[in-house]
């Protein structure tokens, strides 16, 4: 992992279009700005954690080999 | 035209025919499941309310998932900007939403997935699981014991 050193106000740029600014430092808690392209999702860790661990158990979980022939389905857009 | 017909025999679901353009692509993947980027949308006969997307790089994968409004008819997913561009919707008809279902190991529990539903371009067949700004929606929202055999009554 590459490590910076950065101060209050100084920023970090990732590739071309995503900078990250600190704003402002209190004992063990850092606020971060981050300006990105709309096309760019930010999330905190644990959201995309929580999604990650639920998308994981909804393949394990003991749901009974569906009964019936498996078909392709034909996905329709909200009526 | 005729389009080529493939064949697969699933762990699931067992022998499986579909044509190409039944396949969405996921190219950012899924949160959990990065490298797999094919997905096939199933329906099976006595599951009417479920859509499994089944990967076609990893068969032994497949994801349960549903329409939410079978389900929560108040559903009012404010998608963020990056899911507009980045799957070049517009508007409502362009697109179809799923939610990842949980079932708890008992079985005795389903939840859905509110709060990253799967968004689906219907005509350049991308998707992308959307997690919402706007976080009041559960990733595990409880689903009542008895889904609705086919769609609401209008």
């Amino acid at each position: 992992m590459l490590v910076l050193s950065r101060k209050i106000n100084q920023s970090i740029m990732i590739g071309d279009d995503v900078r990250i600014v600190i704003v402002a430092v209190d004992r063990d808690q850092v606020k971060l700005g981050i300006e990105a392209p709309r096309s760019v999702p930010v999330h905190r860790s644990e959201v995309y954690e929580e999604i990650r661990r639920a998308n994981q158990e909804a393949i394990s979980a003991p749901v009974a080999t569906p009964a019936g022939k498996a078909d392709r389905a034909t996905l329709r857009p909200r009526k | 035209m005729t389009e080529q017909k493939n064949t697969l025999d699933l762990p699931r679901f067992g022998e499986c025919t579909f044509a190409d353009s039944d396949v969405i692509e996921f190219p950012w993947g899924l949160p959990g499941f990065a490298t797999l980027r094919r997905w096939l949308p199933l329906n099976v006969e006595s599951h009417p309310s479920f859509i499994w997307l089944q990967s076609l790089d990893d068969p032994a994968v497949a994801l349960p998932t549903a329409d939410p409004w079978l389900i929560f008819e108040d559903y009012d997913p404010k998608l963020p900007a990056y899911a507009f561009t980045s799957l070049e919707i517009r508007e409502a008809s362009d697109f179809t939403t799923l939610c990842v279902v949980v079932v708890t190991k008992n079985a005795e529990e389903m939840t859905m997935n509110l709060m990253a539903p799967i968004v689906v371009n219907l005509r350049s067949r991308k998707g992308r699981q959307i997690m919402l700004d706007n976080v009041s929606y559960s990733a595990r929202e409880p689903i009542p014991r008895k889904i609705p055999a086919s769609s609401k009554t209008a």
